[in-house]
Parts: structure tokens; sequence; C-alpha cells
């Protein structure tokens, strides 16, 4: 295990060193991304301007949800950047794949440790900016429940959304190029549950409940840590359903990537 | 000794996707598919004992890489068993991997970014390299390769032969028992292949490291291996040493003779004219049928000789006529 997370630092830091050695154009990417996270919200707070409520809920409120994706989000598309599927495609077209084959290594492990895309540090900061001002202006009421379950959400977040790059990535195997339709969920999942998933369709609720439990990941945490009462009547853990949605999406998806392993094996020429 | 590599009936099948022709033909290709079956091996058995030089040539597509790949533990096999070091290579790839060595010519197995001795550094703890081991490894590699004018440059800045050599380095740090070497001189010139052919010589020789080589260039194979295994539509064609590739199939032999004046007639008995221009004539002959002092006596009964010179059949001839098919009745091959 030490072993493993030795050689892991040592991989990410080779990562870290060569985006360093392209210092201009590593700030430009890291201002342009936190210039275009702070328009997603500004625009958010344009709408408020007009409205002062979404569904219900005021500007912080929806802050709260959003900051919490954002830094979620950005904090796994920042580990997983060698499972984010447009990334890993290059290693099976460039051949780079068998080269990580040939090392006595998990293959997990050195996807892992392939890419870590530093400007998305950008992301995180803005993510957890809007978080922490937006806390501040709800008084929240915590309890050490509360700050206890904190991390665990944002972690079943970030497996969540991991989850979708490793099936995004381990579908290349059959592919090549990346699927567009993963981004539906990956992208399109993170800005949905951004926002109070009341303020959707019933059928669309209904999907990211049954079909991609995505309203745990989120909403119901909100729910709870805001104090705000549930309007779809749900069992009362189903705010706690959070990291086991996440980690449990991870741990299948991860089950997928292991088989997508060996159908390369078998077929790649 | 027990043999290194065992293969037996070797089998790889691919499905390909028949491609339909057209943009109609792409559309109907995305509804429904048709597949191919290619056998990429098909069937193949061999050994090879521990500190052999093995050349494995064949043309495009004969199967080479996808034997190297399963041998290399990256690819599963359709069928066939094959146990390299007492091991399937694809059911443990982690500790098979770690005895072995590879370089795969176009590919680099360094850090792009890095400086080349920063990514030696890092492979020696991928590879669980003992620091004693490795500063020894690492000093005589230098030497060997020539590595210390560019051991600070980073890889993107390398010149092909010059990543070549590092990536060697890199394949042999964890003293690998086996070696596969794919097209290692391929773009290289003659004083950067002759380097490299140094090192495989070297390496083979001191360090007893059994190697694979798959190669276009038959002139690696005649300086570098004894043996050399010849595949084509995923078959053996040849399988022995490279003197009696030469005896069994390198019976032509070429004489170029330079006459004192031009005669109108020069055919002889037993050899065939080649070209003829002016006063210089190549003949063809079997060496089986006529040894060249006999031709050379029966021309110079008719002619005058001023000069001559014996051309050997080179491999790659015959190579490419064991490729054609034109040799193909070896009795003891696949």
């Amino acid at each position: 295990m030490r072993r493993t997370i030795d050689i892991y630092l040592r991989l990410i830091s080779v990562q870290i060193r060569s985006q360093m050695q392209y210092r201009a154009s590593f700030l430009m990417s890291l201002s342009a991304t936190a210039l275009i996270t702070f328009l997603g919200f500004g625009s958010l707070a344009m709408v408020f301007w007009r409205f002062d409520n979404i569904g219900g809920w005021t500007l912080w409120e929806v802050g709260f949800l959003y900051g919490m994706v954002e830094a979620a989000f950005g904090t796994m598309d920042l580990f997983f950047s060698g499972f984010n599927p447009h990334i890993f495609s290059r290693l099976i077209r460039m051949g780079t794949l068998d080269q990580i084959l040939l090392r006595p290594l998990s293959v997990t492990l050195q996807v892992l440790g392939s890419s870590f895309i530093m400007k998305r540090l950008s992301r995180i900061s803005q993510g957890a900016l809007i978080f922490v001002i937006s806390v501040a202006m709800l008084d929240v009421h915590w309890t050490p429940a509360k700050v206890a379950y904190l991390p665990l959400v944002f972690f079943g977040l970030m497996c969540f959304f991991g989850g979708f790059f490793v099936i995004g990535s381990t579908l290349t195997f059959w592919t090549v190029q990346p699927i567009e339709v993963v981004n539906i969920f990956t992208y399109g999942g993170r800005e949905m549950i951004a926002y109070p998933m009341h303020i959707y369709e019933r059928w669309m609720r209904d999907f990211f409940t049954y079909i991609v439990p995505a309203i745990f990941l989120n909403y119901y945490p909100a729910l709870y840590f805001l104090e705000k009462p549930d309007p779809f009547g749900m069992p009362d853990f189903a705010p706690f359903l959070a990291p086991v949605v996440g980690v449990g999406m991870l741990v299948a998806s991860f089950a997928f990537w292991s088989y997508g392993i060996r159908h390369y094996q078998s077929t790649a020429t | 000794m027990a043999p290194i590599i065992k293969v037996e009936n070797l089998h790889k099948h691919f499905k390909v996707a028949r491609h339909r022709r057209g943009f109609l033909g792409a559309f109907r290709g995305l509804v429904s598919r048709e597949y191919e079956t290619v056998r990429a091996v098909d069937g193949i058995s061999f050994e090879i004992g521990r500190g052999e030089l093995v050349g494995y040539i064949g043309p495009n597509g004969a199967g080479k890489s996808t034997t190297i790949k399963i041998l290399a533990g990256l690819l599963v096999p359709t069928g066939g068993t094959v146990i390299v070091n007492g091991r399937v290579p694809w059911r443990e790839r982690k500790s098979h991997v770690a005895t072995i060595g590879a370089v795969f010519g176009q590919r680099t197995t360094l850090w792009w970014d890095l400086p080349v001795i920063e990514s030696l550094e890092l492979l020696q703890y991928v590879y669980d390299v003992p620091p004693e081991r490795f500063r020894r490894n690492l000093a005589e590699f230098r030497e060997m390769l020539e590595l210390d004018q560019f051991l600070e440059t980073p890889v993107r800045s390398l010149s092909l032969g010059q990543r070549m050599r590092a990536d060697l380095c890199a394949a042999m740090l964890h003293d690998p028992m086996l070696l596969f070497l794919d097209e290692p001189t391929i773009g290289l010139d003659v004083v950067a292949k002759e380097r490299i052919r140094q090192f495989i010589r070297r390496i083979n020789r001191e360090r007893g490291t059994t190697i694979i080589l798959t190669t276009h260039d038959l002139s690696d194979v005649e300086k570098l291996c004894e043996r050399v295994m010849i595949i084509d539509h995923g078959r053996l064609l040849f399988d022995g040493e490279l003197s009696e590739l030469r005896n069994r199939f390198g019976g032509e032999r070429e004489m170029v003779v330079y006459f004192d004046q031009e005669y109108d007639e020069v055919a002889v008995d037993g050899a065939e004219v080649v070209s003829r221009n002016g006063k210089r004539v190549t003949y063809r002959f079997d060496g089986h049928e006529i040894t060249a002092s006999e031709l050379i006596g029966r021309i110079s009964a008719r002619h005058r000789i001023r000069d001559l010179s014996v051309r050997e059949a080179d491999i790659e001839d015959l190579v490419r006529k064991i490729y054609e098919g034109r040799l193909l009745e070896a009795p003891d091959a696949g």
C-alpha cells in the first residue's frame, strides 16, 4: 500500500512538473476557467436579481448546492483527469495503454497517475468560494453530525462523477472515440444537481432518482444541512445515502472498467 | 535446460468489421455489421532457450507484433498455450512484466516532458529496483549507450536515435531475463543502427538476456541473430539457423563477368544470363548444380574473361522469395 501511494505521488508529481514547464499556458487556462465559472454563477445571480428565488430557494441556498457541486466535481475532475474519456481515449489511440500494461503496476493506478490537470484548481476554488460565502450568508445551524457529514457528501459526489468518467473511458475500449452521450450524465448531471431538484419536471426528477440516483448526492443532503422539508416524502435516511450511492457508483464503474480491460486485452491490435 | 519460452499451437483471431463502401455503406455499417475473422496468428509452436537471440521477421500484418504482444502479456490469445518463464503471461501480468523488458519501436515508455534521467529514476520505483543495482546498471548503460550527452534533455526534444537509446536503457534497468525489441533500428542512420546493434549483442553475451528481435531490416538479423523465425499469414514458414536458411534456399547465386571484348553469344550451360551491358554480363546459377569454378571454366573455355565477381544470394532476396511462396515446399516448415 505504501509503495502504491509512493508511486502514485511520483507519477502525479511528473504531471505537475510537466505542466509547470508551460507556465504561460498554465496561467492563462487557470484564469480562463476561473472567469467561466464566475460567469456561470454570475448569470445565476442575475436570475435572482429578477426573481429573488428559484422554486422557493434563496440565492444563497442555491449557492450552497451550486458551490458544493462545483467544488466536488472540480476535485474529481482533477484527481480523475486520467479517466476523463477525452484524455483516456488518447492513451488508447497513441498506444500508451500498451506501455501501461507493460509495467508491473495496477492499470488503474497508472491511469490515475497519467494526468493531473492543474487548471481544475480554479473550478475547485471558485466552487469553494461560492460555497463558503453562501454558508456565511445563510446562518446554517451547524451540529457536530452535520460537520462530520459534510466531507462525506463531498466524497460521495466525487465518487459519483468519477464513476461516470470511468464508464465513459471504459466505453472507448469499444468505440476508440469518446461517446458524447456520456457527457449528458457527467456534465449535464453536474449542471442539473447544482439546482434544487424540485424545479424540474417529474419525469426528469424520476430519472435522476431511480435510474441515475443523483438526487441523493446533493439535493437530499442539502435539505438536511439547510433543514428544509422533503417535498417528495422519501424515507428519513434519504439525505444520508450520498456516500453509499457515490461509492456504489464508483465500485460498479470499476467493475465495468475491469471488464473493459479484459476486452481490450483480447481484441486490441 | 528448460526453455524460457514455450509456445504451442498458438492462435489469435480477430473479428474485424467489414467496411462497406460509400456513404450509404457507412450508414448501413452503423446499423448492421458484418464481421470477418482475421487469423493474425494461426497455429504457431516454438521454443526459445535461455540466452538465445532470435530474429522474428515477416511482412507487415504477418502476425509478428500479435505474437510479441501475447508473449509480453498484453494480449490474450484465442487458443494454444504459452509459458514464459514458468508463467502464463496474461494471467499473471504484473509478475510477468516485471521480468521482461520491451521496446516497441515508435513508442516511448519514457515521460515526454521529463529529462531522460528523471524518467529512468521514476522507472527505478516502478520496477522496484534496489538502489545499488540501479546505480550499477545505469552507470553501465550510460557508458554503453553514450547517454551522457542527453541525460538532462526532455524526452520530447531527443532525436529518434537518442530516444531509442534511452528506451533501451529504460527496458534493461530492472535486469529483465527476456527482452522484446520491435523494430529497434527503424528510421535510424547507419551509425546509430550500428551502435544499437552493438548494445544488443553485448547485453545478450554479457548478461545472457534472451532477446527476440522483430525487424524489417534484415541486416539486423544477419548481424545479430543465429536463429531466425519467419512468419507470414500467421504461420511459421521457417525456424532455424540463418546459415541453414541460406543453404536450403540460397542455392541461387549470381556471377558478374567482365569480358575482354563484346561477344555476340555469351550463353553457357548451367547458367542463365540475367542482364547484359556491353562487356559486362550477369549470370545466375544454382549453387547446388554447378560450382562457381565450373562455371568459370565453361565460360573461359569460349571467351576471355578480364574480371569477375560472385554474389551470394542475400537474405533479403531469400525472404522475399519465401514470402512469395516460391520456396514454400520446405519440408519441416510450420
